[in-house]
C-alpha cells in the first residue's frame, strides 16, 4: 500500500508560493491560517535555498502523541488526520511539531480567539463522509478519494514539491539528483552518508553524460 | 442566505454563489438597472465571506458519528451521491498573469467557479503554476471589484446605472471632440485584453480619429520590440521556453524569471539538470540567481559595456561564428571597432564586473552551444533600451545562435496578452500586425474592415494626424501638461481613458496627478477600480467615471503567449456583479458616438444575458485572420486554436510539435508566423529563422524589410543559407506581383487569387495566393531572405553605444558617455536628453543611492489585482525595498522600520526596510506593484467603497525620474538616484 | 504494562468521585488511541465507490504528471 509523503526538491523550489496559494484555493482557507508555508535560508546571499514545509504527515507524529484528547489517526496511507470534533484547540500539538504545521484560526466565541487546530491533510479530508460538505467544511477538499494528489504538489511551478507513493516520488528525485551529475548541495544524501565529495564521483560521471 | 439546494452532491458547492447563478433574475437587493436584469449580485456575493469563514465554525457540530475502529465505515450513500453530476462543466482558460501562458481547468458548478484543477497535458506549464496562476479561481469571487459604473461626485464615488454613464461619458467625449478634435482624448488600451478586443480596440479609437493611444507595452518591451525587428525582422521572442531545454548555456540578464516568469523556471531548471550552464547577471542577487551557477553583479544601466565586454574576449579568441556571421549578418565590422575599445579594465569600471567574471561568462556562452540569452525589464526600461536590445542580438549573431533550436533571443514578455495587444492591438504608430500609418496601410485595413477610406480619413483631423504617429502612455501626461505650443498636435489632452491598464506603471506619478487634476474627463474602464480611481480623487471632485470590466475568465478569445503561441480561453464565468467584456463595452461606445455599424461590419452581433449586444469573439478572430498577412495571424482560425486546446496532450513539450493526432505536425498554439489561410494548413514557427526547416514545417530566414542593398553592398542572405527545399538557395527580396511574375511563378496563382493579388505584395494580398505560391508551391519565405542587421542606420545609434543613465552615480562617466541631444518634436513631444543629464550631473552628492525597481512572484503589474486577492496579499502584505546593510546603517535604518525613500523628483515613498544583501551598498530595490499610498499616507479614503485593494502601499513610480527610450520613448525606470531617510 | 495501570487508575479515581455523588471528571481516553468519529478509505463511497484498485491505478498515474522526464522521453 501507498505510503503518502511530501519531498521538496531544494535545488527546484524557487520560492514562488505557487503551493501556498494552491493550498489556499484548494480549500478556501481564510486569511491567516497557512497549512503550507515556503521557509528561505541564506536570504538573499549565495546559498539561498529554500523548501516548501507543511505537515509532514510523520510515521510517529509527535501531534498524535501529546494530544489529550486523542484526536489524531493516521490512515492506511500513512496521511496524519485529525477529527475537529475531539479537538480542544489547545494547542499541545503545536508544541510538538517540529514544523510548526499546526494553525489555529479565529474560532467560536467558545474558544476565544483560538479555534480548533486546522492543518495540512495530505488533500485527504477528514472524519467526515468523502467529498461531502460537511467533509469540505472542516477539512477542505478530499482529493485523494478522487485519485488526484494534493493540490501544492500538482501546482508545483517547476516541480519541485512532489506528493505521493513515497517510493514512487524519491524515484523522481533521484532521477533528478543524478542527472544533476554533482556531489554537494544536489547529493547531499549521498555525501552525508557516504563520505566526502571525490567518493561521489562515479555518480557524478555517470550524471554527466 | 445559506439556501439547501433540493439535491444532494457529491461535492461541496458554495450555495450562496449557486443561487445566485441559477436564478440570477432573483435579486437579493431588488435593485434594477435600465440594460435590465442585473442582479444583486453583490449583496450576495458578499455573503460568500461567511461561508468561508468555514473553518472550525461547524467543527463540535455533528458529534452523531459512530464510534466504531476508525476506517470501518463505507458509506452507502455515499456511492448514490456519486452520480448526481449536473450542472458540473470544465472549462478551460489561460491564466491571466503573465506571458508563460499556463493552462487552468476550471470547474464550474451551476455557473460557480468552485475548483481549479491543473493542466498536466499542457505542453507549455504540464500542470504547473506560481502563486498567482494557483489563485486565478478567486477572480470567480472578485469581493474587491467594481462592481456597477460610478461617477465623481464632491469627491466621492457614487453609483450611477450603466445608461447614465455611457451617455455622460460619451456626451462630454464628442463635445471634446467638437471644440479640440480627436486628439486631445488619450486612450490608454490594455495588453491584458485578448487578442480581439485589444484588436477592436485599435479600430475603436482610429474610428474616434486619433492615433493617441498605447497600453502597456510601451512601458515593458517597447525597446525590445523596436530594436530586435530592427535588427532580423521581428520583435518578438525568437524561441520558445520549451526550446530552452535544449539549451546548453543561458544567460539571464536584466530578467529575474523565478519571479517573473515561474514556469519558465520548470523548462530552465530541467535543462539545468541535463548540463545546461546557467548565468545571471543583475544588480541583485536574484532568486533566479540563486539558481544559477555564475552570478554577476552589475550596475544599474551598464549592459551594453558588459555586452561588448564579453564580444571582445569572444573576439579576441576567435570565438566568433565566421561563417555565419558571413552568410547571414550584415555590418559586424563596425560593431567590432566600438567592442574593440572596451577594455577589460574599461568594462571594469562601468559595470562594476572584473574581467575574470565576464570571460567566464563570455567562455560559457561561446564553448556551450546552443547558447539562449534572456532579457526582461532590465534591458528595455532606459534611456538606451532599443541598444542594449540590440547588443543582445548581435552577441547571439556574432555566437551564430539564432535561428537555432536551443539559443535564440529567449526575450519573456510581460502580460498574459502582451504580444498579442502588440501585434494586433492599440500601438499609436502602426494598425494591427505592425503595418505602420501610411496610406497604404490604411488603405488595407479599411478594405478588411469593410469601410470606406475616405469615411475613416474625416474621422481624423487630418490626413497628416492619421499618418502621424500619437503620443506614448509614457508620456501622456505631458501631453496635457506641455505647453500647447511645444506639442506637435492641435491641442493639448483634455480627456482620458484608462482602459485596463494601472497609472502606477507609469514614472513619474507626481507629475501624474497633475496632469490628472487638468484633465476635462477621466474614464477608467477596468475589473478593479485601479489607482486611477484613487489618485485622481484625490486630485479633483468630479470629472471622473468608473466602469467595470470583466476579467478574461468571464468571456471568451485568444490570448499569445511570450513563445507567438496563440491559445483559446473558454468563458468560465458570467460576467460578474455589472460588469460587461470589454468589447461589449466599446460596442455600446461606438453605437453612441454613431459607427457601430462601421466597427463591426464583418462582425455578427449577439445579444448577451442582459440584452446586450456583444460582437462576436470568433468573428473578430476571423477578421484578424483576413487581415494579418504581415506576422502570419492569417493560419490560427478559432477552430484550429480549439483544435489544439483540446487535443494539448498530443504536442511535445520539448518542440511543441503535435506527433500524431488531428494536429499532427503542427505545433502547439500556432506560433505566429502562421502563414496563409487556415486552409492552407501552416503549422506555425517555434523558433524564427531556422534554416534547417523547410517554411511549411516552421523554418524560416531573416526578413529583407531594409532594402536589397547599402552602400553599395547586398543586404540580401549569401548563398546557400536559405531555408531548407526553398527554390532559391540564395538570398532573396520579398515577394510581390511583380517578383512572381519575373519567377514565373505568377501562373501558379488560381484565377480567383490572381485577382486580389494584382498588384499587392505579400503582406497586402488578401487572398493568401502570393504567400501560398511562395511557401508552398517553391518552399521560399515570403518575407525574403536577407541578412540580419548588426548596425541598425535608422536608429539615433546605429552600433550600441553605452550612454550613462539620465541620473547616474557617475558624473566622470557621464561626461564620457553622455547622452545623444534633446529632441524638439518625437512622438509629437519635445524630449530632453542631454540638457537635462547635464544638469542633473552631480545631483548624485544629495542622491548617492541607485533605485531600482522590479517584481515580486505574488504581484502582477500594477498590483491592484493581485493585491485584491486575499490568497495573494496575504503573502506580501507591506511595501518595502531593499536596502544593503551598509547604506541602512550609515542612514540610522534598521531592518523592518518605516523609512523615506527619496528621489531629485521630490518623490518621497514611506516604506519598510528590508535590510539585506541582496543589493549591494549604494543601490535600492523597489517592488513597483504597489499604490493605495501616496507621501505616507493610506489613500484608502479615495477608492470607491469597498473596492480599495486589500494590500496598499507606496508606488514606486511617484518617485521615478525624468528619462526616455531615444527610439520607442520607453521610460527609465530601472536607474535613477534616491536617498534613504529614517521615517 | 504502564498505560494498563495508568488507566485502572484513572478509572478507579473516577469511579470514587462518582461514588461522592460528583460526575465524572476524568475521559476515559485511551493515549495515543484515536476513538473519534470513523473515516472512510479514500477509494470508498464517491467515484471510485469500493474499487481499490481502480483507485490506486489513478493515484499511480497522477503521481508520474509529477515528473516531467516521463513526458518528455
Amino acid at each position: 500500500m501507498a505510503r503518502m509523503k511530501f519531498l521538496c526538491d531544494a535545488e527546484r523550489c524557487i520560492e514562488c508560493n505557487g503551493c501556498v496559494t494552491a493550498c489556499k484555493n484548494e480549500h478556501e482557507l481564510p486569511w491567516g491560517v497557512n497549512r503550507r508555508r515556503v521557509v528561505t535560508i541564506n536570504d538573499g546571499v549565495p546559498g539561498e535555498k529554500s523548501i516548501s514545509v507543511s505537515c509532514m504527515h510523520c510515521s510517529d507524529a509527535p501531534c498524535m502523541a501529546v494530544c489529550p484528547t486523542d484526536c489524531f489517526y493516521k490512515t492506511e496511507e500513512g496521511v496524519v488526520l485529525h477529527n475537529k470534533d475531539a479537538c480542544i484547540g489547545c494547542g499541545y500539538c503545536f508544541f510538538a511539531c517540529p514544523f510548526g504545521a499546526p494553525q489555529f484560526p479565529n474560532g467560536p466565541a467558545a474558544f476565544g480567539t483560538r479555534g480548533k487546530m486546522d492543518k495540512c491533510t495530505f488533500c485527504a479530508g477528514g472524519p467526515e463522509e468523502n467529498g461531502s460538505k460537511a467533509e469540505y467544511e472542516k477539512y477542505g477538499s478530499n482529493r485523494i478519494s478522487e485519485g488526484k494528489l494534493p493540490a501544492c504538489a500538482e501546482m508545483c511551478a517547476t516541480k519541485a514539491l512532489l506528493a505521493g507513493d513515497a517510493p514512487v516520488i524519491s524515484d523522481i528525485f533521484r532521477d533528478r539528483a543524478l542527472r544533476r551529475g554533482k556531489a554537494g548541495d544536489a547529493a547531499w544524501g549521498w555525501t552525508t552518508a557516504y563520505g566526502k565529495p571525490e567518493q561521489a564521483a562515479p555518480v557524478a560521471k555517470e550524471g554527466a553524460k | 442566505m445559506l439556501v439547501k439546494k433540493g439535491k444532494s452532491r457529491t461535492q461541496y458547492t458554495p450555495e450562496a454563489g449557486v443561487i445566485l447563478a441559477a436564478n440570477p433574475a432573483s435579486s437579493a437587493t431588488g435593485r434594477k438597472s435600465p440594460e435590465g436584469a442585473m442582479n444583486g449580485v453583490l449583496a450576495t456575493t458578499m455573503d460568500r465571506r461567511t461561508f468561508l469563514k468555514r473553518s472550525g465554525l461547524v467543527a463540535g457540530g455533528g458529534a452523531l458519528a459512530t464510534q466504531l475502529p476508525y476506517n470501518m465505515i463505507g458509506s452507502a450513500e455515499a456511492a448514490d451521491v456519486a452520480k448526481d453530476k449536473t450542472g458540473v462543466e470544465v472549462k478551460r482558460t489561460i491564466c491571466t498573469h503573465c506571458s508563460v501562458g499556463c493552462a487552468v481547468d476550471a470547474i464550474v458548478e451551476n455557473g460557480v467557479w468552485v475548483r481549479q484543477e491543473p493542466v498536466f497535458d499542457s505542453p507549455i506549464n504540464l500542470g504547473a503554476h506560481c502563486a498567482k496562476g494557483a489563485s486565478v479561481r478567486e477572480h470567480g469571487h472578485g469581493e474587491h471589484r467594481l462592481k456597477y459604473p460610478m461617477k465623481l461626485v464632491d469627491g466621492k464615488y457614487k453609483k450611477i446605472s450603466w445608461d447614465q454613464a455611457l451617455t455622460e461619458i460619451s456626451d462630454k467625449l464628442l463635445a471634446i471632440r467638437k471644440e479640440s478634435g480627436p486628439d486631445a482624448t488619450y486612450w490608454v488600451g490594455s495588453s491584458k485584453q485578448s487578442n480581439e478586443q485589444s484588436y477592436m480596440f485599435r479600430k475603436f479609437v482610429s474610428f474616434f480619429g486619433t492615433n493617441n493611444m498605447d497600453h502597456q507595452a510601451r512601458v515593458c518591451h517597447s525597446t525590445t520590440v523596436a530594436g530586435v525587428a530592427n535588427t532580423w525582422g521581428y520583435g518578438a521572442m525568437t524561441n520558445s521556453y520549451n526550446d530552452m531545454q535544449f539549451s546548453k548555456a543561458a544567460l539571464y540578464i536584466g530578467s529575474n524569471a523565478a519571479e517573473a516568469h515561474p514556469v519558465s523556471m520548470l523548462h530552465m531548471l530541467h535543462s539545468k539538470e541535463n548540463g545546461c550552464k546557467m548565468a545571471v547577471v543583475d544588480p541583485r542577487f536574484t532568486r533566479t540567481a540563486a539558481k544559477a551557477d555564475y552570478y554577476s553583479r552589475i550596475r544599474s544601466g551598464t549592459d551594453i559595456p558588459f555586452i561588448w565586454g564579453m564580444l571582445y574576449h569572444i573576439f579576441k579568441n576567435g570565438w566568433e561564428d565566421k561563417e555565419y556571421l558571413k552568410a547571414r549578418v550584415h555590418g559586424i565590422e563596425k560593431v567590432k571597432e566600438e567592442v574593440m575599445k572596451w577594455t577589460p579594465d574599461k568594462v571594469q569600471d562601468v559595470t562594476g564586473i572584473p574581467e575574470a567574471e565576464v570571460l567566464r561568462i563570455a567562455d560559457m556562452l561561446a564553448n556551450n552551444k546552443p547558447s539562449t540569452v534572456v532579457w526582461c525589464m532590465g534591458q528595455t526600461q532606459h534611456t538606451v533600451g532599443n541598444a542594449n536590445v540590440r547588443a543582445m542580438c548581435i552577441l547571439q549573431l556574432v555566437l551564430g545562435n539564432v535561428g537555432v533550436s536551443g539559443g535564440g533571443t529567449n526575450i519573456f514578455r510581460g502580460h498574459d496578452n502582451v504580444q498579442g495587444a502588440t501585434d494586433v492591438g492599440p500601438n499609436p504608430d502602426s494598425l494591427p500586425g505592425y503595418y505602420g500609418l501610411a496610406a497604404g496601410s490604411w488603405k488595407h485595413w479599411c478594405a478588411v474592415w469593410g469601410v470606406d477610406y475616405e469615411w475613416v480619413k474625416k474621422q481624423f483631423a487630418s490626413q497628416v494626424m492619421m499618418e502621424k504617429s500619437g503620443i506614448t502612455v509614457s508620456r501622456w501626461i505631458d501631453g496635457v501638461l506641455e505647453k500647447n505650443e511645444n506639442i506637435d498636435q492641435d491641442s493639448n489632452i483634455r480627456a482620458v481613458v484608462y482602459w485596463g491598464m494601472a497609472p502606477n506603471s507609469q514614472s513619474r506619478g507626481l507629475e501624474m496627478v497633475e496632469a490628472m487634476k487638468k484633465l476635462d474627463l477621466l474614464v477608467v474602464v477596468d475589473p478593479y477600480p485601479s489607482a486611477t480611481a484613487a489618485m485622481s480623487a484625490m486630485m479633483r471632485k468630479d470629472g471622473v467615471y468608473l466602469l467595470p470590466a470583466c476579467t478574461q475568465f468571464e468571456t471568451v478569445g485568444s490570448a499569445t503567449a511570450s513563445n507567438r503561441s496563440i491559445q483559446w480561453r473558454e468563458k468560465v464565468i458570467e460576467p460578474l456583479f455589472e460588469s460587461k467584456p470589454d468589447h461589449t463595452i466599446m460596442y455600446a461606445f461606438a453605437k453612441k458616438f454613431g459607427f457601430e455599424k462601421e466597427f463591426c461590419k464583418n462582425i455578427k452581433i449577439d445579444k448577451d444575458k442582459q440584452g446586450w449586444d456583444e460582437p462576436n469573439v470568433e468573428d473578430i478572430l476571423r477578421e484578424i485572420n483576413r487581415g494579418v498577412w504581415t506576422i502570419g495571424y492569417t493560419g490560427q482560425s478559432p477552430e484550429r486554436l480549439k483544435l489544439h486546446m483540446k487535443n494539448m496532450h498530443t504536442f511535445d513539450v520539448k518542440t511543441l510539435k503535435a506527433n500524431g493526432g488531428p494536429c499532427d505536425g503542427e505545433y502547439f498554439g500556432l506560433p505566429w508566423p502562421c502563414f496563409g489561410t487556415p486552409e492552407m494548413k501552416h503549422p506555425g514557427t517555434p523558433n524564427l529563422y531556422d534554416t534547417s526547416k523547410h517554411v511549411m514545417d516552421g523554418g524560416g530566414n531573416f526578413r529583407a524589410n531594409f532594402g536589397v542593398e547599402r552602400d553599395g553592398v547586398s543586404l540580401l542572405a549569401e548563398d546557400g543559407s536559405a531555408s531548407k527545399g526553398a527554390d532559391l538557395q540564395m538570398g532573396y527580396p520579398e515577394f510581390d506581383h511583380v517578383l512572381l511574375k519575373k519567377l514565373g511563378w505568377w501562373d501558379d496563382l488560381t484565377d480567383d487569387e490572381k485577382k486580389l493579388a494584382e498588384g499587392k505584395n505579400w503582406k497586402t494580398d488578401r487572398s493568401g495566393g502570393i504567400q501560398r505560391v511562395v511557401m508552398k508551391v517553391h518552399g521560399c519565405h515570403p518575407f525574403g531572405n536577407a541578412k540580419a542587421r548588426a548596425v541598425v542606420w535608422n536608429f539615433p545609434d546605429p552600433v550600441p553605444l553605452h550612454r550613462e543613465p539620465m541620473y547616474s552615480p557617475r558624473p566622470d562617466l557621464v561626461e564620457k558617455y553622455p547622452q545623444g541631444a534633446d529632441k524638439k518634436v518625437f512622438w509629437r513631444l519635445p524630449t530632453l536628453f542631454k540638457s537635462l543629464q547635464d544638469k542633473v550631473k552631480d545631483i548624485s552628492k544629495e542622491f548617492p543611492i541607485v533605485m531600482t525597481s522590479g517584481r515580486l512572484v505574488e504581484y502582477e503589474g500594477g498590483g491592484e489585482e493581485t493585491r485584491s486577492n486575499p490568497w495573494l496579499a496575504e503573502l506580501q502584505q507591506e511595501m518595502f525595498a531593499e536596502v544593503n546593510p551598509k547604506d541602512a546603517n550609515n542612514a540610522g535604518v534598521r531592518n523592518g522600520e518605516f523609512m523615506w525613500v527619496e528621489t531629485p523628483s521630490k518623490g518621497r515613498m514611506k516604506l519598510r526596510a528590508q535590510v539585506t544583501e541582496r543589493v549591494a551598498p549604494g543601490t535600492v530595490f523597489l517592488p513597483f506593484h504597489f499604490s493605495g499610498w501616496w507621501q505616507g499616507k493610506d489613500m484608502l479614503e479615495f477608492y470607491p467603497e469597498g473596492a480599495a485593494p486589500i494590500v496598499r502601499g507606496e508606488s514606486v513610480n511617484q518617485g521615478t525620474t525624468y528619462g526616455y527610450d531615444s527610439v520607442t520613448m520607453m521610460q527609465e525606470t530601472k536607474t535613477t538616484l534616491c536617498r534613504v531617510v529614517r521615517a | 504494562m504502564k498505560k494498563a495501570l495508568f488507566l485502572a487508575l484513572t478509572v478507579t479515581v473516577g469511579l470514587s468521585l462518582s461514588a461522592c455523588g460528583e460526575y465524572s471528571q476524568v475521559a476515559s481516553y485511551k493515549p495515543g488511541n484515536y476513538q473519534g468519529k470513523s473515516d472512510t478509505r479514500p477509494w470508498e463511497g464517491g467515484q471510485f465507490a469500493g474499487n481499490k484498485q481502480a483507485w490506486e491505478a489513478a493515484l499511480n498515474s497522477r503521481n508520474q504528471t509529477q515528473n516531467e522526464y516521463k513526458r518528455t522521453h
